[in-house]
């Protein structure tokens, strides 16, 4: 039997592993730093904004129905959304627009053994509480995200002179006086004129002596129109008289190439797409939901943050309320919970209360606003919850 | 491997730069920052931002259209303006200097992305202060660079309504760059230092080519109601220690009707 083996497929046979493995790391590499349409989200661009006009870009694609949001489970708290973002960023987006509540970022929030609560950010909204067992948990809740921009403004003012001008001072005159008196000296000696003695009478030559050439003409030409001599470099017959030698080429070569390195602007030449690379991300989503069902002595406990409006504008309150359930199937106790609330946002004192017996506290955090604290007086059954709720206000 | 690597490496440093106004100053013409605004791309161009007028009480405004200035009107007002393109103003009625007249510009050079229906309610502020109107009469070039703060490094102190928070620029300083480094820079008010010639020989130039604007109406936008029936069954209904007071949607207003300094 005959194999026909193609002149290609005996290229490809004799190319090594390693150069199909750069082949392959390459295309991954290009593929990864390309950034690719927005997927996944599109905005409801055809809501159009108030007093705007209908043909108002807002960055979203055109061209493009809305994808449905349909989301099982989504969380409780509303999220508003702008007109447009980029893709493969955090949302809501830009981050500068949105004051953000809730959540553990940054270094995970800790209870060490006398209590004391380390790693509590600003923004950050825990609750710890004990199980039977001896342990401090720590449970975070979900992030609030609040539209409410502020505004704030640099003067510069600047007193232009238009009409007048300010001259420098050219130099100093100082009279200067003579340094030394200056010696008048008196000639020497003197010469006196004296009448000659005697007549002298000019006679006219006798004899007319003349001085004949030789009919020939001859005239010295200078060169006119350059200046000075040649220089020491320009000792070279091309240059003096226009006729290139071989003997000198070597000499003219030495030349050009110090020309071209006097004269050419070295650097480094290298240019780089002005397309940033950017990593795409997509969301997934489960499509199978399965359920785990919790091992004896698992105690948890859910903790859900919701705003009373997504958007306030500077003097404005915004309530914030905590749901706070025992999930786990143990009691739990010593269930406090902690929010240290934004820079931006102003606790409204005494706004605090619970739907559960609990004692309230406050106490300044880092960006200079509080923390609020609020401490369950008794434990939490499996299956028990409460709301905890309390009053801000937007600085 | 390493060359590709590197260039990898390059590219998204590149792309992790923060977008400031670091190649530019503040005093450079107007219309430059934001032309410049518009060349690094984005949903920027076509779009009218909303942006919030404010002058002091009596004090009247006119936009100039089709290289005249429109009816005065009190202020605030509220307009949608295009990114990059230069606005002339025109404040008359000033208090104490009557008759007298000053035209600022206004440059918006970034956007604001505000929830769907919130774009004019959020709008970008402007505030022309008596002070910086007499300061223009007086012959001082004024520039105010007003920025988007940034709520990590933002102020622990309560906005009182009518005034907006602003620094002063220290001699020798850009305004710009201290705005970028503060937050991020959204317009630039600059009035005074140029005597304009008679109405009547006005050329296009000074209306900078009366670019395109919105008219929107000072108008209140209501709050949502606020979330208050959660999912999950409160045990224990009776709200102790303290009773919520009713809801604050029906408190909420626009703000900025009073006193613009």
């Amino acid at each position: 039997m005959i194999r026909c083996v193609s002149h290609q497929e005996t290229n490809d046979a004799n190319r090594p592993d390693w150069w199909r493995l750069t082949v392959i790391a390459l295309c991954t590499l290009i593929l990864c730093s390309c950034r690719g349409p927005a997927a996944g989200r599109t905005s409801a661009m055809p809501h159009a904004a108030q007093g705007l006009p209908a043909e108002a870009y807002t960055g979203a694609p055109q061209g493009m129905e809305p994808c449905p949001t349909e989301r099982p489970n989504v969380p409780v708290a509303y999220t508003p959304q702008g007109p447009w973002a980029p893709s493969g960023l955090r949302q809501p987006w830009p981050q500068d627009e949105y004051l953000r509540d809730g959540g553990d970022e940054g270094g995970p929030t800790g209870v060490n053994r006398s209590g004391e609560v380390h790693g509590l950010g600003m923004e950050d909204t825990v609750a710890h509480f004990d199980t039977l067992d001896g342990r401090t948990l720590v449970e975070p809740s979900n992030q609030v995200c609040l539209y409410s921009p502020r505004f704030g403004a640099v003067r510069q003012v600047v007193g232009l002179v238009a009409t007048e001008e300010h001259q420098r001072v050219g130099g100093v005159c100082s009279p200067q006086k003579i340094a030394a008196p200056t010696t008048l000296q008196i000639v020497a000696n003197a010469k006196q004129n004296l009448q000659p003695g005697q007549e002298t009478a000019a006679r006219p030559p006798v004899a007319l002596r003349s001085k004949q050439g030789r009919d020939v003409l001859s005239t010295t030409l200078m060169p006119k129109g350059f200046q000075d001599s040649f220089q020491s470099y320009e000792n070279l017959s091309i240059i003096r008289q226009g006729i290139s030698e071989r003997t000198e080429m070597p000499l003219l070569a030495r030349g050009a190439k110090a020309a071209i390195a006097w004269s050419h602007t070295q650097a480094v030449q290298i240019l780089l797409d002005r397309k940033s690379a950017a990593a795409e991300v997509r969301y997934e989503q489960a499509e199978s939901v399965y359920t785990v069902t919790s091992p004896p002595g698992c105690p948890r406990l859910r903790l859900v943050k919701v705003a009373s409006t997504p958007f306030a504008k500077p003097g404005e309150e915004v309530d914030f309320t905590l749901r706070f359930d025992n999930i786990g199937n143990q009691p739990i106790g010593n269930v406090t919970i902690l929010d240290s609330l934004n820079t931006r946002l102003e606790y409204v004192a005494g706004s605090a209360q619970c739907s559960r017996q609990a004692k309230f506290s406050t106490a300044p955090n880092e960006g200079d606003s509080e923390t609020v604290r609020c401490e369950l007086s008794k434990p939490l059954e499996p299956g028990q919850g409460g709301v905890f709720r309390f009053r801000c206000r937007v600085r | 491997m390493v060359a590709v690597w590197w260039l990898g490496a390059a590219a998204t440093l590149l792309a992790q730069s923060p977008p400031v106004h670091y190649l530019h100053h503040g005093v450079m013409p107007p219309g430059a920052i934001g032309s410049r605004q518009l060349q690094r791309g984005g949903p920027l161009p076509g779009f009218f931002q909303p942006v919030e007028i404010k002058v002091p009480d009596g004090a009247l405004i006119s936009l100039a259209a089709d290289c005249r200035f429109e009816s005065p009107q009190s202020g605030p007002k509220k307009a949608g303006l295009l990114i990059g393109a230069v606005y002339r103003l025109r404040i008359t009625n000033i208090r104490l200097a009557e008759g007298q007249e000053v035209f600022p510009t206004i440059e918006v050079i970034d956007r604001l992305y505000a929830p769907i229906g919130q774009e004019t309610r959020f709008a970008i502020p402007v505030d022309i202060t008596e002070e910086d109107l007499k300061l223009a009469m007086s012959g001082r070039f004024v520039t105010r660079v007003i920025y988007l703060e940034d709520p990590q490094r933002a102020l622990p102190a309560r906005e009182n309504p009518p005034a907006q928070t602003w620094f002063e620029a220290a001699p020798g300083q850009d305004p710009l760059a201290v705005a970028d480094g503060l937050g991020r820079p959204v317009a630039i008010l600059r009035l005074g230092a140029r005597l304009p010639e008679p109405a009547e020989t006005l050329e296009p130039s000074f209306y900078f080519g009366s670019p395109p604007f919105v008219a929107i109406a000072s108008d209140v936008t209501p709050m949502p109601k606020p979330v208050r029936n959660l999912s999950a069954p409160v045990e224990s209904p009776k709200v102790q220690n303290l009773s919520m007071p009713p809801t604050v949607a029906g408190r909420v207003a626009e703000t900025g009707q009073g006193g613009a300094r």
